[in-house]
């Protein structure tokens, strides 16, 4: 194991996991001492007849001062507003935030205004700004991939100023995730294996990003194994508890991994081909995975290569040279994608020119690589790429993950 | 790592700073955790090795006023507790910085609580009233002369045993200047604490995905270091990958209950005031050897923590919980012929046999858990006795 | 208790006028290479008119300002951030960070990997800055070491780097 010059690392989340772990949220809320949550979910998830689950859970226990279950896909600061004003009307005292991404940014928001008093959410943006603990705050994901359940980022967008405001506080991360294999039973094949694939380039990019250190690498490899062992099965398969606890267990893994380590340029590209395009996270990510392992490798070959003991087992590692070893982890994740197209009815998309928008149409023309590319330039999370990318890099990538070819080893500059 | 899916609960809320230049991180942290004035706990003997100097300078240019007390002692108790209540109140302190092993942590938490409330606290929380109120800030630095508890929920002042997550240090430090050689001896015995914490966490029935992950770095860092760094103790790196392993060890240990040889080793001790981590050294070999006779432990992937994935994966899977304490054994052995005075068995502490009984009359009333037959801790006992390596 | 004594933080001022003494070379040197080299000027052309950014030590500094004038030019604005408008800040978590950086035991890369920055403002700025600060190391470094401070080093013609560097050091040093 490897030890860098120089490492920092935090997960201050208390993790409780299980079949039945939604049952140990009134103990936890009892030991933060708050009696009163708001609930805090989209539609969606309600639908699902995820909070009533929850509900189930915990009404014997605790009162829930208020359940606003109708956080947009697309949150914005009004809504984190609203919501904090009910949850002063109702008296509350903590946060029980049950959802994916943009719930769990909403209810980080909220926190920061009920905890600070804020009317202007704005001051409390940036690296430092909070300085106290914030309202407890129960993270329940009901995907199994983002990881925001362990990070400690809030974005919450002010559409009427049209800005993005990112807050970055240790005091934003949950003081407890619950991993519940009931939340992720209902989640559609595609979802499930799109989000499982953002989980895995979470741990693999932690694990051969510049920021690697033995706490990420220990969370990453066994994230990887997780994965590996589970997200086809349970793409196949919906209904596997065991599997869908273990990809609950991988996501949150890997998160820990991601959110100490960084990540690198499958994120790059990824969140500017969301941006640009709109395409889901996760999709972009595994797609963009296998890219991410060649680009770096003349940087990385050896660390690379220890990914195929999670990833293909003992004796897949035992039987493999080192030298062959990093082309067997991107031949590997190569037959992931392929796996999961199958197991998804196609719908997993391995290649970018195979995305499709909701109307059925190609959601990324491949004239607006050139687009993508250039919003890729103002990323941060280059920074802990191992090797450097110039706009000609990132097109160079992009066309070839439209295509769905391998990158030519010639075509990287060193 | 294989292990079926039970519900289980991980918490380790210490943010972790390790290597070159890691102190001079100090400010910036107080500052997050809105602490500017700290009050450094130390022993004389590190003292007396220049660790006042060096924290000096790492708080150079950060306009910050630090205060030190070098006095704390192998055995501290509640008059000093007392003592450095009112000092930490009278001279405006707002956050702890423990530099040093055990007593030193113990000082610290101890002190968290009294002046984080009020010193009354103590007794109550001993006598199993939960805290009510939120700590302040407490760093810890570590060495490589280690109780194994640091960085836990525990702590102990002379009769009273203080449990709770909040006394767990909300910052760890590991610095080249800090981690810095200790006697052979006093190495060995905080590297096998930190091996037995772990293989007993790999072997433990309450595992789960964290605590597997914790033990495993630790594991792979003890392996791939403990004999480079005792050959050579000004092997800078080696160091600190041990201190490191300490830390993940106790983080695993903290969130699982203590194991057999960890609950023996601290029994033995107390008898012979021989370092526990020497003797759970002696006792690990024997256990595991018990164990492998049982059919109901998962113990398939001990050889993972202890050989790496290289050797493991060339192993087949009969053989490779054999292997591990093999290794095991190899380790111990090499150890013998490096460090000076280590010992061989339990006889080697001044363990009389007819003393053993008492211990596992203790071992099975006491600490240990339940589920270990009192027959197994005698004869793991005697077979530490009888046998020199 | 004689155990017990308080310390007042000491001052490291070699350390410190070394790092200013850099910050001060640096900045004056990217007010030349965005005279002299396309990539920087392109760079700085990208970011929003006025555009000011420092580069500065916690908790006190030493500290550069560098920014874009009224015409559009780059400027070195001096050490003191008092008066200014700073749309992006970089910070070095302590001195001892700064004197890794500017010693060259490690790169930029590696600080903000090793979280010994701290970055406050947008962060498509911050990536154009740390290009930039990129390109200016290849200039004002030797080959060897300026290969240790960046990721890649680029492929320009030996004959266009001597030229822009001899004009980026004249810029710097004697303000050319």
């Amino acid at each position: 194991m490897e030890l860098p010059g120089y490492y920092e690392y935090y997960c201050g989340v208390k993790i409780i996991a299980g079949h039945d772990a939604l049952e140990r949220i009134p103990g936890i809320l009892q030991d933060l001492h708050a009696r009163r949550p708001m609930i805090v979910t989209d539609k969606g998830v309600a639908g699902a007849g995820l909070v009533d689950i929850v509900l189930g859970a915990v009404k014997d226990q605790l009162t829930i001062g208020a359940v606003a279950d109708d956080v947009p896909p697309d949150s914005d600061l009004r809504v984190v507003n609203r919501l904090a004003a009910l949850y002063r009307e109702q008296d509350c005292d903590a946060l029980i935030a049950v959802g994916g991404g943009s719930v769990m940014d909403t209810a980080k928001g909220i926190n920061i205004v009920v905890s600070e008093r804020a009317d202007d959410l704005m001051k409390f943006s940036g690296a430092g700004a909070l300085k106290r603990p914030l309202k407890p705050l129960v993270a329940v994901p009901t995907t199994a991939g983002t990881g925001s359940e362990v990070t400690l980022v809030a974005v919450v967008k002010d559409h009427e100023r049209h800005l993005k405001m990112a807050f970055v506080s240790y005091f934003l991360l949950p003081n407890a995730s619950i991993l519940d294999s009931r939340m992720t039973l209902s989640l559609p094949a595609a979802i499930t294996a799109a989000t499982g694939m953002d989980a895995l380039t979470h741990a693999v990019e932690a694990y051969y990003g510049l920021s690697k250190n033995p706490l990420s690498d220990a969370t990453a490899l066994a994230a990887i194994r997780l994965i590996s062992g589970n997200l086809v099965k349970v793409t196949r398969n919906p209904s596997d508890r065991e599997a869908r606890l273990a990809m609950a267990n991988a996501a949150a893994l890997a998160g820990m991994a991601f959110s100490n380590s960084m990540v690198g340029m499958v994120h790059t590209l990824g969140h500017a081909t969301g941006s640009v395009c709109g395409v889901p996270h996760g999709v972009c990510m595994a797609i963009l995975l296998p890219y991410g392992l060649e680009y770096n490798r003349h940087k990385r070959e050896a660390v690379m290569g220890e990914l195929l003991f999670p990833m293909g087992g003992s004796d897949v590692f035992a039987g493999t040279t080192k030298e062959q070893r990093t082309d067997r982890v991107i031949a590997y994740v190569r037959q992931m994608n392929q796996d999961l197209h199958d197991a998804s009815g196609g719908r997993h998309a391995r290649f970018f020119k195979e995305v499709l928008d909701r109307e059925g149409k190609p959601a990324v023309p491949r004239e607006r690589l050139l687009d993508i590319a250039r919003t890729a330039l103002g990323d941060g999370s280059i920074f802990y790429n191992p090797e450097d990318l110039d706009y000609d890099d990132f097109l160079m990538v992009l066309e070839a993950a439209w295509e769905g070819v391998a990158l030519d080893p010639g075509c990287i500059r060193t | 790592m294989f292990q079926p899916q039970k519900t289980y609960e991980f918490y380790s809320p210490t943010k972790v700073l390790s290597g070159n230049k890691a102190l001079e991180n100090l400010p910036v942290e107080l500052d997050g955790m809105n602490a500017v004035k700290p009050l450094i706990l130390t022993t004389p003997g590190l003292s007396a090795r220049g660790m006042e100097k060096v924290m000096a300078s790492a708080f150079g240019d950060s306009n910050l006023t630090i205060g030190v007390f070098a006095g704390v002692p192998p055995q501290p108790d509640l008059r000093l507790i007392r003592e450095l209540y009112s000092l930490y109140r009278d001279n405006g302190y707002d956050a702890i910085i423990a530099l040093g092993g055990g007593p030193v942590l113990d000082t610290a938490k101890a002190l968290n609580i009294a002046v984080s409330g009020k010193p009354e606290d103590l007794e109550s929380l001993a006598s199993g009233n939960p805290l009510t109120k939120k700590l302040k800030p407490l760093a810890a630095i570590l060495n490589l002369d280690l109780s194994g508890c640091e960085m836990t929920r525990y702590a102990s002042l002379g009769s009273l045993s203080l449990t709770s997550p909040a006394l767990i240090p909300d910052l760890m430090i590991i610095d080249p200047r800090t981690a810095t050689e200790e006697e052979q001896k006093t190495m060995a015995a905080t590297s096998l604490m930190s091996m037995t914490q772990a293989v007993e966490a790999c072997l433990h029935p309450a595992r789960n995905h964290l605590t597997d992950a914790y033990a495993y770095g630790a594991a792979r860092f003890i392996m791939e270091n403990i004999t480079n760094v005792m050959r050579n103790p000004s092997e800078r790196k080696g160091r600190l990958a041990l201190a490191n392993a300490a830390f993940f060890a106790q983080t695993s240990f903290d969130n699982l209950a203590p194991g057999m040889v960890y609950e023996l080793g601290m029994a033995v001790s107390r008898s012979c005031h021989t370092k526990p981590g020497l003797i759970m050294g002696l006792l690990l070999p024997h256990f595991l050897l018990l164990e492998m006779r049982k059919e109901t432990t998962d113990r398939k992937d001990l050889y993972l923590f202890i050989g790496g994935p290289e050797a493991f994966a060339g192993t087949m899977a009969e053989a490779s919980a054999r292997k591990a304490v093999d290794r095991i054994v190899e380790i111990l052995l090499e150890l013998q012929s490096i460090v000076t005075y280590f010992p061989r068995s339990i006889r080697d502490l001044g363990i009389k046999k007819e003393d053993l009984e008492k211990i596992v009359a203790h071992g099975s009333a006491a600490g240990v858990r339940g589920e270990y037959d009192p027959q197994d801790i005698r004869n793991i006992l005697e077979k530490a006795w009888e046998t020199r390596f | 208790m004689n155990e017990y004594k308080e310390i007042q933080s000491g001052s490291k001022p070699f350390k410190r006028a070394y790092v200013a003494l850099m910050l001060w070379f640096v900045g004056r040197a990217i007010e030349a290479a965005a005279r002299v080299d396309a990539a920087v000027k392109a760079e700085f052309d990208g970011l929003s008119p006025g555009f000011t950014f420092s580069l500065g030590v916690m908790p006190q500094g030493p500290t550069m300002i560098v920014g874009k004038d009224d015409q559009g030019l780059v400027r070195y604005r001096g050490w003191d951030p008092e008066g200014q408008k700073i749309d992006l800040k970089m910070k070095v978590k302590n001195l001892e960070g700064a004197i890794l950086m500017f010693t060259f035991q490690e790169s930029t890369a590696m600080a903000s990997a090793r979280n010994r920055l701290i970055v406050d403002g947008e962060v498509p700025a911050a990536c154009a800055i740390v290009r930039v600060l990129d390109i200016v190391e290849v200039y004002l470094l030797p080959k060897l070491i300026a290969k240790l401070a960046v990721k890649r080093y680029p492929d320009w013609s030996f004959g266009e780097k001597i030229r822009n560097r001899i004009r980026i050091y004249g810029g710097a040093i004697f303000g050319l």
